[in-house]
């Protein structure tokens, strides 16, 4: 297959996530478990013979959720129940709340509420990632989602099949990051909209299908070869919660620019860290989370962020940042006013830009996009 | 309707009033002057231990509890609008919005808090009191606790247990460090012990309010709350709480109400509008309405029979766990349906806080659970705990009259 | 060399024929539903005013908020990078520029060589505010230009909080019932108004000299609210309106083999 055509196959997947799970429920006869957040054990499912899907939020009217969370709640927080109340989500076996932000902690206790053909699971992850104490205790969480997948799906969850499942997700860990690097080196290899498809779509499609096909896109790229540019391409960096806009990088890159990389929750963030092989399966994936890309509901010092994205920019030679936040996302929004202060004391600018999941990029959004990259070039031609 | 007058004064007015402003203007005063007086500030969240604190000799400051302040005093905008400046979205906490705005210009009712030594952050109450430490911590250099107590969807599992009690052995190790002295535990069984009866004392506070007229109401407890607030395990709230606690039942006694011709009793709902306290408590007045009971207030004491007076320490980590706001919709309406039985209300005002996503989110499923299992009507006003430019005046007022006359109509 | 600047805005399109420095046509009429037919019918009348044919521009640059609907121009520019030219060019002192138009509110800080640094819009909350001035002004019975002379008369401006204009409104509506003057009712949208940009204006840093440009800077009473709470002068250039297209047509001269 040529890279168009696997890629192809990750934009029907976002296209059509749900119609997606029901052809795996169904043709595979798996069991679908839901999640809204990348901190979230997709091995333990994965070894539970279940399959790990991610909610984005297809709708983009909110008729039924404006009855149970206010306007003030997040685009995603707010469509993803409306896809449950509207019965879009009636093929889900399981729905998983790992903790993250305040939002989505309420979500779940109202989805529990309203929705009753689910099994409902939280996962109580602790938000401080740097206490001793903070270990044993993620593991123990994991550890009784462990079990609470073997009680609902009726199954031992054996040492192998946690360790398979384990050696699958990293199989897709290593060939994401390989993408992510091929795009780094010559972002004329594969769009940005292209690739943020298929992140999106590796949390939609079968694992085991995800895996092969990255590899074989992988192997496709690397033989492409990339077109010289006249100039070279301005690097932009997104920095969020979730990117579900496409559009915003078909903008930067009419403007001659590319996203480099990103730190999205819908990017980097879901593939950052290997699980350790040789470890116990849980302690190994507890070490994943305590180590990966942090998400700012999650505390891991009062400086990681800030300098894990100044690692971010001097690894790959960004020239802006780009913060993409959602409205109403209170942990970014708090994040921002400092990251932006460490950014341009280093001399890198940033844009802010505020979306919605299920809006279309805006003429101001847009604006906002050309005039930044804009800048970017002129900084270049004064240089 | 009877009504009560006693020895000339308004029917309003409490002796407990001066006294409680006497103990806060001394409380911040010596806050402020604590480095004169050789003592060390922390910051603490309105949800977080403070005993331990106490026992240390260590001045806790309320971060929130300025927050209300700067609320109160109509200051609340201007320092949002410095935050903003700073690129804080308007979408966030006011709470913290208007902190980080006075401790940016020293500005505010009190020229701003005095600055921490240390933080202390529990992450009970919201997510947002998290970042917001961080963002201090940041600014000030100053070391951070964080005492991460899990949420309590349905049940408080046995590892969530090791886990708080882990952090509070560990909360206990970050103040000797911090002080470099060791933790007096003698004094720590006392304290815990005043804090405990200081709780019960607040209950009984709020209890006056289910005798008909009620000596007060919601609007004076979120004032009087102040203390249960900040200095829960020192002598002054024992002392001031049971001086409260004879007035008022001095005035349920003599039948006096707070609001003077008593019709309706209604339960309130989320932090109050603190820039709009005195227009919606005699909105409410002038329509013979007395708002009894709040669920706000009453989250400082209703944990209090998950701590074991001998062993505070041992027993905290799971209080702290358990209070209002880390807990369920569903076992937040329970709480909710038990306050209406008990203070028998006739309606239930919700105030949807755009400040406060965890105390807010839910209330539509909680006003549907009212209305099914008590049949009684709910008026949901929607604004901000500190931001006056969510609120608007006449929306409110005609929101209150169609929900007065629905309760009328009953 | 001759150029051609189009500034399609939400209310209204402007266009500018310049040569070098010389202004030799302007033009500013309502943009109407189909923003390419405005920027047709804004070419032809600058080529008629200038007596020029369509081959002797030399390059068009197309900005606003309807510049991609220009299907004919060389190349097309956002607002904010014309508008920073436009008022470098009209005030070369310029470094804050504050833009207010029909819908999007900005402001642009400049490099003393009229390069654009940094900048900042209205939160989507917060949009709309030359629309909301116009619903005001009709609301309380005058115009535009009425509005702005009234606000000055106004002793005390009256209290208004909102960041939204439909609660603006709303607040506005509270006020005339309660029997405040028009006056003090203006004088207090103004200042709202200006409380909000300066809040704004806070996030990019605010450098002088400070030049006001779009559609709201011909309302003299937003002006001096802005000066009371900046402290600063606050300048509008001669053509204020045209700002932008000024601004396309001189980065059209410093670009011409655009396409």
């Amino acid at each position: 297959m040529n890279p168009t055509e696997i890629i192809e196959q990750f934009r029907i997947a976002v296209r059509d996530p749900f119609g997606t799970a029901r052809t795996i429920r169904e043709g595979q006869n798996r069991p679908v478990v839901g999640y809204t957040c990348t901190y979230f054990p997709e091995e333990i499912v994965l070894a539970a013979g279940a399959h790990p899907f991610r909610l984005f939020g297809k709708s983009t009217v909110m008729l039924k959720t404006d009855a149970h969370i206010q306007a003030y709640g997040c685009s995603l927080a707010r469509a993803v129940f409306e896809d449950a109340l509207s019965g879009e989500l009636d093929f889900l076996d399981v729905m998983a709340f790992p903790h993250s932000c305040d939002t989505m902690q309420r979500l779940s206790d109202i989805w529990r509420l309203n929705i009753k053909n689910t099994v409902h699971l939280d996962l109580l992850f602790p938000v401080h990632l740097k206490s001793e104490a903070a270990q044993d205790y993620m593991e123990a969480v994991l550890e009784r989602f462990r079990k609470g997948m073997e009680q609902v799906f009726q199954v031992d969850i054996s040492k192998d099949a946690m360790q398979n499942a384990i050696s699958l997700m990293n199989r897709i860990r290593a060939s994401l990051t390989a993408l992510y690097k091929l795009r780094a080196a010559h972002s004329a290899s594969i769009s940005g909209s292209d690739l943020s498809h298929v992140v999106q779509g590796a949390m939609i499609l079968d694992r085991l299908e995800v895996a092969d096909k990255l590899e074989a896109l992988v192997s496709a790229l690397k033989g492409t070869h990339t077109p010289t540019r006249t100039a070279p391409a301005k690097r932009v960096l997104l920095s969020g919660s979730v990117c579900l806009h496409p559009d915003i990088h078909t903008i930067i890159e009419e403007q001659g620019g590319a996203v480099a990389w990103d730190d999205l929750c819908t990017g980097s963030r879901y593939f950052d860290v290997q699980v350790p092989e040789d470890l116990p399966p849980i302690p190994a994936i507890a070490k994943r989370f305590l180590n990966r890309a942090i998400c700012p509901a999650k505390h891991g010092g009062t400086t990681r962020r800030g300098g894990d994205l100044l690692k971010l920019i001097s690894t790959h030679r960004i020239d802006g940042v780009i913060f993409l936040f959602l409205k109403f996302c209170d942990p970014h929004g708090f994040d921002y006013p400092d990251l932006k202060t460490a950014l341009e004391t280093a001399g890198i600018p940033t844009l802010f830009l505020e979306v919605e999941t299920g809006k279309p990029v805006d003429g101001p959004t847009r604006t906002r996009v050309e005039t930044f990259l804009q800048i970017l070039n002129q900084r270049e031609a004064a240089l | 309707m009877k009504k009560h007058k006693t020895s000339g004064k308004p029917a309003y007015y409490m002796e407990s009033v001066p006294k409680m402003k006497k103990i806060m203007r001394n409380y911040y005063l010596k806050a402020k002057y604590a480095r004169y007086l050789g003592k060390k500030v922390a910051w603490i969240t309105s949800g977080g231990p403070v005993e331990p604190l106490i026992a240390m000799g260590i001045i806790p400051v309320y971060p929130e509890n300025h927050g209300a302040m700067i609320g109160v005093s109509h200051t609340g905008v201007e320092l949002c609008e410095v935050a903003e400046g700073m690129g804080y979205s308007g979408d966030l906490c006011s709470y913290a919005r208007a902190d980080i705005g006075a401790s940016e210009t020293g500005g505010g009712p009190i020229g701003g808090l005095p600055k921490p030594d240390m933080l202390i952050c529990c992450n009970n109450i919201c997510g947002t009191v998290l970042k917001w430490y961080e963002i201090q911590a940041r600014k000030f250099q100053v070391p951070l606790f964080i005492l991460d107590t899990p949420f309590v969807h349905t049940e408080f599992t046995k590892e969530a247990k090791t886990y708080v009690d882990r952090q509070v052995k560990d909360y206990i190790r970050f103040l000797e460090t911090a002080m470099k002295k060791k933790f007096p535990y003698d004094k720590m069984n006392v304290v815990g012990k005043r804090s405990v009866e200081a709780m019960r004392l607040w209950q009984q506070v709020l209890n006056t309010a289910t005798a008909k007229p009620a000596p007060f109401t919601a609007f004076d407890a979120f004032f009087h709350l102040a203390l249960i607030v900040t200095l829960r395990g020192t002598k002054t709230v024992l002392r001031y709480y049971r001086f409260l606690l004879d007035e008022l039942n001095q005035r349920v006694e003599k039948g006096i109400g707070m609001v003077e011709n008593e019709q309706y009793r209604f339960l309130w709902d989320n932090l109050p509008i603190w820039h709009r306290m005195r227009w919606l408590s005699r909105a409410f007045a002038a329509r013979n309405a007395a708002l009894v009971a709040d669920t706000y207030t009453s989250a400082w004491c209703g944990t209090v029979d998950n701590i074991d007076e001998n062993d505070f320490l041992g027993s905290m980590g799971e209080a702290y766990t358990r209070i209002y706001l880390n807990i369920g919709v569903d076992q937040m309406a329970e709480k909710v349906l038990n306050m209406i039985d008990k203070y028998d209300v006739d309606g239930l005002v919700m105030h949807s806080n755009r400040s406060c996503k965890p105390y807010s989110f839910g209330q539509y499923d909680i006003q549907r659970i009212v209305q099914r299992e008590r049949g009684l009507p709910v008026l949901i006003l929607e604004s901000d705990m500190v931001d006056a430019r969510k609120f608007s005046e006449g929306q409110v007022e005609t929101r209150i009259d169609a929900f007065m006359e629905m309760v009328g109509q009953k | 060399m001759i150029t051609c600047g189009i500034d399609i805005g939400s209310v209204t399109a402007k266009g500018v024929i310049m040569d070098e420095n010389n202004l030799l046509a302007t033009t500013i009429q309502f943009t109407g539903y189909n923003a390419g037919t405005a920027g047709e019918t804004v070419l032809q009348k600058l080529l008629g005013q200038a007596g020029l044919k369509r081959e002797q521009i030399v390059a068009l640059i197309a900005t606003g908020y309807g510049r991609n609907s220009v299907d004919f121009a060389d190349k097309t520019l956002s607002e904010i990078i014309c508008h920073g030219a436009g008022a470098h060019f009209a005030i070369p002192t310029a470094r804050t520029v504050i833009d207010i138009g029909g819908q999007d509110s900005k402001v642009i800080l400049l490099s003393d060589a009229g390069q654009v640094l940094n900048f900042v819009m209205n939160d989507k909350c917060a949009a709309g505010t030359g629309r909301f001035l116009e619903v005001m002004a009709r609301a309380l019975e005058t115009d535009l230009d009425g509005f702005g002379q009234l606000s000055l008369k106004g002793s005390t401006p009256a209290a208004i909080s909102s960041t939204c204009t439909v609660f603006a409104e709303s607040e506005v509506i509270s006020l005339v019932a309660k029997g405040e003057s028009r006056e003090n009712i203006i004088a207090g949208i103004h200042r709202s108004i200006a409380a909000r940009t300066v809040a704004m204006a806070n996030r990019v840093g605010l450098i002088p000299d400070i030049v006001m440009t779009g559609g709201v800077s011909r309302n003299i009473g937003v002006i001096q609210a802005l000066e009371k709470l900046l402290n600063l002068p606050v300048t509008v250039p001669e053509n204020a309106q045209l700002t932008g297209a000024i601004g396309a047509a001189l980065l059209a001269q410093r670009a011409p083999n655009v396409a």
